[in-house]
């Protein structure tokens, strides 16, 4: 597995972040979901492919600033600051579940600074008619279930460990707090802020990745963002739920790469 | 006689007599829940599904809980407590300003008893200057014997069934401490350009009747940054847990920790507790007449679901921390654990969690207890769970009759002025502000 480096940056006088930085080619931003950002075996793959910058959201990890952010608006700004402390005039962006939401409002924001667009299973919207489950009310156990299709499953097993040690086992359990506190500012109590309103704006040619199984975010949304989003195509993938990314690493890695290195059709004709 | 007090207090004068200062409180729980309740339910709070709940019977009870309150004022309590609940089946209060008023009515009429809304979650209110008008009315509607409680709100309350961001809770709680406070202490209308609030023009009448502003408290747990906030503001900390006096006296004993740190005002009235009480004419007597009642309540009252107990940044991370360290090392089972592994009657008295027994026994343990933590100001919870009217009127007239005058005054050195109510009459004003400004007795070396 290729080590990424890490990176302290602060974007402005507000907000900085940490941000883990591996591969070669062409620029991805990878923004993670409300879980946190681990160096996983998927961005491991992406890496091979492109140069991966993935940012930990204000409040995880050694980024700081969540209490200076307002709302989408701020997060947004805060991100193209990021982004042109990079030197990313614009950038493919994917973004996972919450990552997703953020991807997606940054390219209906600023159209200029998102090429292609890559959301897994990403939040967002809301369909009263399929309510997403409530992250924040759910014992470890549930949220499991909710996020892989195979509790079974040796990545479901594997998330089923505890650290045995008090003091790991302490810094585990906060750190998955934080990670949750800072979700949370930007899903609480309902994750709808609005996307709707402004998803006709996104321009960036965009690939939806679902999780057939998804039982966090179910794949009425994929339909629901193709219907929003203009120029928008859908890849749903078998005996994965919302942690798609790692149930079958592969195939997204496969859907991914082809879509992110497709010329846009501006530089083509 | 115990804790008689002056209708006008000096600044500064020494009450002799002054003993723990009793609140009867009643927290107007539904009395009724299924027996299978906890079996079938997973919550008392957030959850508990509403068609449980009887209006017929809802009515009922919240007239015995007012006669209730009322009786206590009858009875020479020192204060009437009631607070505010959301989606719950055994707080049935949403807004406990509505019973402030009806209570205001008779605590006017007398010069003893003192009216505490412990209290509005400040977070709740928008504009928060609502909970400035609405205190000060009540402020008004009693004569000037009223106590200001400014919550935080459990993350049950605020975040769960009020959908206030977990992440902006205390930022939004300390600002509109400020924007009420505020409201209070100024003469002129005043702009507010606040991260939450944004108002031109504040100005509400009615203004507070105890001048600069009505005593403050704060309900709280055990997080530093509670005991921190109430000692700088010179605001007197409650600690409302249900599990009593033995539970209390670890966070108490911090409390007194910083407070020596802080400021060294000792005061025994900077600090409150909750204890569950059952008198009843002997000990055995005691656990015949209240011993289901107050299995009701630790077996379906305090049956809250995990899952939405603590929304992720309710606590800040230092407050984390520390209470992660015990659950995970085990030196402490916490209270909740005790309780639904089952304690029999005299473990629940032992431990503190009730005080249970005959005048003379209550009285014993109150003498013990409260000089141990220090603490003037106490919550009685004298009707808890599904204890009927007569049996909480029983428990009411006992022990304002029968264990209040036996508890000895033992904080007799200390001034209670600044915590308590100054009332409201010709030279109540000046006398009120005074005290509530200068609360400086030298405090004597606490513990040992």
């Amino acid at each position: 597995m290729a080590q990424p480096k890490d990176q302290l940056i602060p974007a402005n006088d507000r907000v900085t972040f940490q941000v883990k930085v591996a591969g070669q080619g062409e620029p991805v931003v990878f923004l993670h979901g409300a879980g946190g950002l681990l160096w996983d075996p998927f961005l491991d793959a992406l890496s091979d492919q492109f140069t991966v910058y993935a940012p930990f959201l204000p409040g995880t990890g050694n980024s700081t600033g969540l209490e200076n952010i307002l709302g989408f608006w701020d997060l947004c700004l805060a991100y193209y600051d990021l982004f042109d402390k990079l030197g990313l005039e614009s950038a493919s962006v994917v973004g996972h579940s919450l990552g997703g939401m953020i991807a997606a409002e940054l390219a209906a924001t600023d159209q200029s600074r998102v090429r292609r667009l890559g959301l897994i299973c990403p939040a967002g919207l809301w369909l009263d008619e399929t309510p997403i489950p409530d992250i924040f009310a759910m014992s470890p156990a549930e949220l499991l279930a909710h996020v892989v299709a195979d509790v079974d499953s040796p990545l479901g097993k594997m998330m089923q460990q505890v650290p045995s040690d008090i003091d790991a086992l302490m810094e585990v359990t906060i750190a998955r707090v934080q990670n949750m506190q800072a979700a949370a500012k930007f899903l609480w109590p309902i994750p709808d802020k609005g996307l709707k309103h402004r998803a006709y704006r996104i321009k960036a040619p965009t690939l939806l990745v679902w999780g057939k199984q998804d039982k966090l975010i179910p794949p009425a949304y994929a339909d629901e963002f193709k219907r929003l989003i203009p120029d928008a195509q859908v890849t749903l993938i078998d005996n994965a739920s919302h942690l798609v990314t790692l149930e079958q690493t592969a195939q997204v890695i496969e859907a991914l790469s082809g879509f992110l290195a497709k010329q846009p059709a501006a530089a083509l004709a | 006689m115990a804790s008689a007090r002056a209708f006008f207090p000096c600044a500064g004068a020494l009450a002799k007599d002054a003993a723990v200062k009793f609140v009867s409180f009643n927290l107007m729980p539904y009395r009724e829940l299924p027996d299978d309740f906890e079996e079938k339910y997973p919550s008392v709070w957030v959850t508990p599904p509403k068609t449980l709940y009887d209006p017929k019977r809802g009515h009922r009870f919240y007239h015995d809980y007012v006669d209730e309150l009322e009786f206590s004022i009858d009875l020479g309590f020192d204060g009437v407590g009631v607070n505010e609940h959301h989606s719950n089946a055994y707080g049935l209060m949403p807004s406990p300003n509505l019973f402030g008023s009806i209570l205001s009515r008779k605590i006017r009429s007398q010069d003893k008893t003192s009216l505490l809304v412990l209290g509005n979650s400040l977070a709740l209110y928008n504009p928060p200057i609502r909970v400035a008008e609405e205190f000060a009315m009540l402020d008004v509607l009693t004569g000037g014997r009223f106590i200001a409680g400014f919550p935080v709100g459990t993350s049950m309350d605020t975040n769960y069934a009020y959908g206030v961001n977990p992440a902006e809770l205390r930022e939004r709680y300390y600002e509109a401490h400020d924007l009420v406070m505020k409201t209070w202490t100024t003469d002129e209308l005043f702009m507010w350009n606040g991260k939450y609030n944004q108002l031109r023009y504040v100005n509400p009448w009615p203004r507070p009747a105890q001048r600069p502003h009505p005593p403050v408290w704060i309900p709280g747990g055990g997080s530093v940054e509670t005991y921190d906030f109430a000692i700088n503001h010179k605001y007197s900390f409650s600690y409302l847990s249900f599990f009593g006096h033995q539970y209390a006296q670890k966070v108490m004993d911090q409390f007194w920790d910083r407070a020596a740190k802080l400021d060294g005002d000792m005061n025994p009235y900077r600090a409150g507790f909750a204890q569950i009480v059952c008198v009843s004419e002997t000990d055995a007597k005691a656990q015949s007449d209240y011993e289901e009642h107050v299995r009701y309540f630790f077996n379906k009252c305090l049956h809250v679901d995990p899952r939405v107990a603590e929304a992720p940044g309710y606590r800040t991370v230092k407050s984390l921390r520390a209470g992660l360290r015990s659950q995970f090392d085990g030196t402490m089972k916490s209270a909740a654990v005790l309780l639904k592994e089952g304690l029999s009657w005299q473990e629940l008295n032992e431990m503190g969690f009730i005080v249970a027994g005959s005048p003379q026994t209550v009285a014993d343990r109150f003498k013990e207890f409260s000089e141990k933590l220090h603490v003037g100001n106490v919550m009685l919870l004298l009707q808890i769970g599904s204890m009927p009217h007569w049996l909480t009127m029983k428990n009411l007239q006992l022990f304002a009759e029968e264990v209040m005058p036996k508890v000895q005054p033992i904080f007799g050195e200390w001034d209670a002025s600044h915590y308590w109510p100054s009332g409201f009459g010709a030279d109540a004003e000046e006398a009120g502000e005074e005290a509530r400004t200068t609360s400086k007795e030298p405090a004597p070396a606490f513990g040992d």
